[in-house]
């Protein structure tokens, strides 16, 4: 069972790792840009969210840190186990997660970044 | 069939040190790769949950920052700063050693075989990775204790 050639699903593994390094660099510093406590306080937080390019950057964070740590743990169970029942399981149950995993979290950022809160 | 059923050793295969031989550090970086990885993928599914009470207002979200904000949160939170920054180096070195650099020339294969891919440069990237991932973690409890 093949969705992508296995060399592409690593080239988009590494791609995404790149792409997550970097910006996690940035979510960081931006707690850096004042005291780390202050920074995590409700009302910076929320003013974070509402700055479009912030929100477009942790957007693109949540869909490149899911579909890298889902495919990273693909691999990790295909390579315990093989056989053609449990690698569709594994694939299509981790795109699956993955899937969730970004329609929540999206739904936190664009609540938030458009004030439904 | 003895062959095959070693292959099928599943997560017990991955802790056997004696699976391929001596148990050397570029078998515990692999181990710690994956350990890490699924580490941090719990972290981050965790850490999308704890961001969503944003939704539910102030005093839900001071008490859901409040579990990371003791001694045991912050320690805890250091690990994932190490798991972080070991997982990105061990990586880099993985993503490198796949495009061909620093793994050595091609060679005959002569006794006793040892593999040029596991050379002392492949080894000093291990360490100064354990290195930098103590330093982040030291530095992370200093700004989160501080």
């Amino acid at each position: 069972m093949m969705i992508l050639k296995e060399s592409i699903v690593m080239k988009i593994h590494y791609g995404t790792a790149l792409g997550a390094v970097f910006l996690t660099v940035i979510h960081i510093l931006m707690r850096m840009t004042q005291d780390f406590h202050e920074s995590l306080e409700y009302e910076n937080v929320i003013a974070n969210y509402e700055m479009i390019g912030y929100a477009i950057m942790l957007e693109l964070l949540l869909i490149l840190i899911s579909v890298h740590g889902f495919n990273g743990l693909r691999v990790i169970l295909i390579e315990m186990k093989q056989g053609p029942t449990y690698e569709k399981v594994v694939t299509y149950g981790c795109i699956a997660s993955m899937a969730i995993l970004i329609a929540y979290g999206s739904r936190t950022i664009l609540m938030t970044s458009m004030g439904m809160i | 069939m003895e062959k095959e059923s070693k292959a099928k050793e599943g997560i017990k295969g991955w802790i056997n040190p004696a699976k391929y031989g001596k148990f050397g550090i570029e078998r515990f970086a692999w181990i710690l790769m994956r350990i890490t990885g699924l580490g941090l993928l719990a972290y981050f599914i965790g850490h999308i949950y704890e961001t969503s009470h944003i939704l539910d207002g102030k005093a839900v979200w001071d008490a859901s920052l409040e579990m990371t904000q003791t001694t045991e949160g912050h320690i805890f939170l250091a690990l994932v700063i190490g798991m972080c920054v070991y997982h990105t180096g061990n990586g880099i070195r993985l993503m490198l050693g796949q495009m061909g650099y620093g793994i050595g020339k091609p060679s005959r294969p002569d006794y006793p075989y040892k593999p040029q891919s596991l050379n002392m440069k492949g080894k000093a990237c291990i360490y100064a990775t354990i290195g930098v991932a103590a330093l982040a973690m030291w530095y992370g409890i200093a700004v989160m204790f501080g």
